[in-house]
């Protein structure tokens, strides 16, 4: 191939790589997911939640789960006790009697920073994408690490099926993808969740404790537990009130394992190395040439 | 050799270790859950455990039956316990601490008790006892003896002028409120009572609380002699009530004078619409003063000083370190006796409970006032653009006249009787809102209290509570308030994600305001919305498929924006 050659084949792909991307605009919004440049998140005001459980019904119907019944007579029975989130509820909201009143909360996977299930999972099929949704695929072989790994108690596991999968909210990434927004804060009828990215949500939170100092205790859960994470909860109560721990710390899980992780090499490859090296490096010119003269004499 | 020599040394420090290891386990000191137990009734018991000279306590703490005490030694007075200051008895136990050490405390309290106990038992009398463990008993270690404050309300204090009016045949306030004057020289003659300076105890003798230049010089005297409001109000209380308290006795009066210490600390106190009708104390001050400051930018202001001393406790809830007047600490520019804060703060102050702004949005957070009025920013100083009428409320510059007129409830008529919401129409019937009802109600609790008939000028002000934003911009022009659904979209802004939507402007301003005002209904789902015969929420209920139809019943797609 001559240059002439080469130069008019690279110009015709480059110009219709160009015209494709300008054809399909489409494209650009499909991928979001992966482009994104911030993380998002959704914030809880629990304030605003009256238990409505309208998400828990939106997230069943986005993500093909059973529907709950939630006409008010079902609500006080279910209220009644305090559920966790299952394989088949990706959202469940909790009724806490708190020093203020009844105060409800929804819960959910909090879509780490820096999640633990990611760090665990041994084949990648837990994944924290760009725009900071939390995602599970079907690679998975089902040794669930990520449920020992979670701080908040979310991935779970269906034990009662053949082929069973891991089940979480996944912040509605393919309602994301296509420039939707996650079901729940479509429905939430009191606006108790703003969608945005982490940055914003953030200032929207903080905003909102400034503005209203009596109402809010100061503090945004989420804002630094566990490093970070795209759930964050603003609360007129003590966060221990309503269900949360408080007892996590503020280092992202997998950073718990790195040190460790990166010692092994040096204790399994590197010490026996350094070890024999000092040991040939002290060893005396006599105690070799001993040596010598006993299996000499050991020949003899 | 060598090599035997070296097993056993290293033999000898692992063994070392292991001792030393097993040390440290044991040593760590337990500690003890013991359950903190409050006494509900004190019934006059004291406990003595002085940890601010012991620390921690080798032994359990001593709960000393003051009652009990009292009974048995009726005969040789307090004076048995209790050392004399002259005539005046001083409530301190035990008499005679010459040292202020931990042996020297423990070994008054030991001399005192012991030998009284032992005392009375050579006399063969009942007595108390001698040995450690029946004092210091360990079921006690954990209790909790907390009296309730005693508050000297007015009634109290009314009762008291009265009683001594008819003791002494004048008014002499000196017997119980002094001044002290700080330049004197001669400290004995610094006390001194002086007709029209009576102020509270608590500007002096509360220890401890951050005052101006002016009050800390004599609170710091104060502090010195060891005089907090515990111990003057003992002091001063008890040797009046035990002078004076046989001679009722005698007029068959057995409740005058109390000693006990659950007679006075009885933990009930009187609310201010108890003691509205009791006079207050009479100290020249004007009823109506007019508050006009020189070179101020703002009119003068006639301030109803009557209505507000009965609508309070204390005099100490505005006049916070004297009696004088507010101008006299503070200035326009700020002064060192008003601690730098000038004239306009002083009044306006939002989060001071001293300031006339403060204490009135105190007042707004109440059940009746707070439907509205916690969704309405405070005004201060500096606020941008205030109404004219809001300032103009207070700023009156007419003397001896106050504002305030009651809403007439004329008007609403005209206003539209119900109105019916239908944004979830595709689901639920439509919501009914009683509107002139709701006008109606917040008219008459408007019109019940003074302060709320003072501040609403007229309906179009109860109409801003729910219309917030309606005086902005070109709604103002109009003579009608706007909708909710001019400003609030039915779909999210994608712009702008925080902006109120349409559903939930309604759910945050009608439940909110519920919530506020106490009102029990309108806090369930059903009362307002009444499910659609054949609307999707009733079609969509416990179907436990697990795959879904994508069907037109989806919330999801009934809440779709248009």
């Amino acid at each position: 191939m001559d240059r002439r050659n080469f130069l008019k084949i690279m110009g015709s792909g480059v110009a219709s790589a160009t015209a494709g991307n300008l054809l399909a605009p489409g494209k650009s919004v499909a991928n979001e997911g992966q482009t994104a440049k911030e993380f998002k998140g959704i914030l809880v005001d629990t304030t605003r939640c009256i238990g409505c459980r309208r998400c828990e019904k939106a997230c069943a119907e986005v993500n093909g789960l059973p529907i709950p019944d939630i006409s008010e007579s079902a609500n006080e029975n279910t209220l009644k006790t305090t559920r966790k989130t299952s394989d088949t509820q990706y959202t469940t909201i909790n009724r806490y009697e708190t020093e203020k009143g009844p105060i409800y909360v929804p819960k959910r996977c909090m879509h780490c920073n820096q999640p633990g299930c990611v760090a665990a999972c041994l084949v990648k099929a837990m994944r924290k994408r760009p725009s900071g949704h939390v995602t599970w695929d079907v690679n998975c072989i089902g040794c669930r690490l990520c449920m020992v790994s979670c701080p908040f108690d979310v991935p779970k596991f269906e034990y009662n099926k053949a082929m069973p999968r891991i089940q979480k909210c996944n912040l509605c990434y393919d309602r994301y993808n296509k420039g939707e927004l996650p079901g729940c804060v479509e429905v939430c009828p009191t606006q108790a969740l703003m969608f945005g990215s982490r940055r914003q949500i953030l200032e929207e939170g903080k905003r909102r404790i400034a503005a209203n100092p009596d109402k809010y205790v100061n503090h945004i859960y989420g804002e630094y537990e566990v490093g970070g994470t795209s759930h964050l909860y603003l609360s007129a109560v003590p966060f221990p009130q309503i269900g949360f721990r408080t007892d996590l710390g503020t280092v992202p899980y997998p950073e718990y394992s790195t040190g460790f992780l990166f010692a092994v090499p040096f204790v399994f490859v590197l010490w026996p190395i350094v070890m024999l090296g000092i040991n040939r490096a002290t060893k005396k010119d006599g105690e070799e040439k001993h040596e010598e003269k006993h299996e000499e004499k050991g020949k003899h | 050799m060598n090599r035997k020599l070296m097993y056993f040394l290293v033999s000898i420090a692992y063994l070392i270790l292991i001792a030393y290891g097993l040390y440290g386990v044991y040593t760590v000191e337990a500690t003890l859950h013991v359950k903190e137990a409050t006494l509900a009734k004190p019934e006059n018991k004291i406990a003595i455990a002085h940890t601010e000279i012991f620390g921690k306590l080798e032994r359990p703490q001593v709960i000393f039956n003051h009652g009990k005490h009292e009974e048995a030694l009726k005969t040789e007075g307090c004076n048995a316990c209790h050392p004399a200051d002259g005539e005046a008895l001083k409530f301190a136990f035990p008499k005679n601490i010459k040292k202020t050490g931990k042996k020297a405390v423990m070994m008054a309290y030991h001399d005192e008790c012991i030998d009284c106990h032992k005392k009375k038992n050579n006399e063969s009398k009942k007595s108390g006892p001698v040995t450690c463990a029946n004092c210091h008993a360990k079921e006690n270690a954990a209790l909790k003896i907390k009296y309730p404050a005693f508050e000297f309300d007015f009634s109290v204090h009314d009762k008291h002028v009265k009683k001594l009016k008819e003791k002494l045949g004048k008014d002499d306030c000196g017997q119980c409120h002094h001044t002290y004057d700080i330049n004197e020289e001669d400290e004995t003659l610094a006390l001194v009572y002086e007709k029209g300076t009576e102020e509270s105890c608590y500007y002096c003798h509360e220890l401890g609380k951050k005052r101006g230049p002016e009050l800390t010089a004599i609170t710091k005297v104060a502090a010195k002699k060891g005089l907090s409001i515990r111990k003057v109000s003992h002091q001063q209380c008890l040797n009046c009530h035990l002078k004076y308290q046989e001679e009722y006795l005698k007029k068959g009066e057995k409740e005058a004078c109390p000693t006990e210490c659950s007679k006075c600390h009885a933990g009930k106190y009187k609310t201010v619409a108890e003691l509205e009708k009791i006079p207050r104390p009479d100290r020249d001050q004007k009823e109506k003063p007019f508050i006009n400051i020189k070179d101020a930018k703002l009119k003068g202001v006639t301030f109803d000083h009557k209505y507000h001393e009965t609508s309070s406790k204390t005099c100490r809830s505005c006049h916070h370190e004297t009696l004088k007047a507010c101008n006299e600490c503070h200035s326009l520019t700020g002064k060192p006796e008003g601690n730098g804060i000038n004239l306009a703060n002083a009044y306006h102050q939002v989060f001071s409970e001293h300031s006339c702004t403060g204490c009135h949005n105190k007042k707004k957070t109440e059940k009746d006032c707070a439907g509205c009025h916690y969704n309405i920013k405070p005004m201060d100083v500096e606020t941008m653009n205030p109404k004219t009428d809001t300032c103009g409320r207070c700023h009156t510059g007419q003397k001896d006249k106050l504002q305030g007129t009651a809403i007439s409830s004329g008007a609403v008529d005209k206003i539209k009787k119900d109105v019916e919401i239908k944004v979830l129409e595709k689901e639920f019937e439509p919501s009914k809102f009683p509107h002139q009802e709701i006008i109606r109600k917040l008219i008459k609790i408007s019109n019940d209290s003074k302060m709320a008939a003072y501040f609403h000028g007229n309906v179009q002000t109860l109409c801003d509570g729910c219309h917030h934003q309606s005086a902005s911009g070109a709604e103002a022009q109009k003579d009608t308030p706007p909708n909710c659904k001019n400003c609030h979209m039915t779909a999210y802004d994608r712009q702008h994600l925080n902006k109120t939507k349409l559903l939930s402007a309604y759910h945050r301003q009608c439940l909110g305001c519920h919530e506020k005002m106490e009102l029990k209904k309108g806090r369930k789902c059903t009362e307002c919305h009444k499910v659609k015969a054949g609307g999707p929420a009733e079609m969509t209920q416990s179907k436990n498929d697990h795959v879904v139809k994508q069907n037109k019943n989806n919330i999801l797609n009934v809440w779709k924006p248009e």
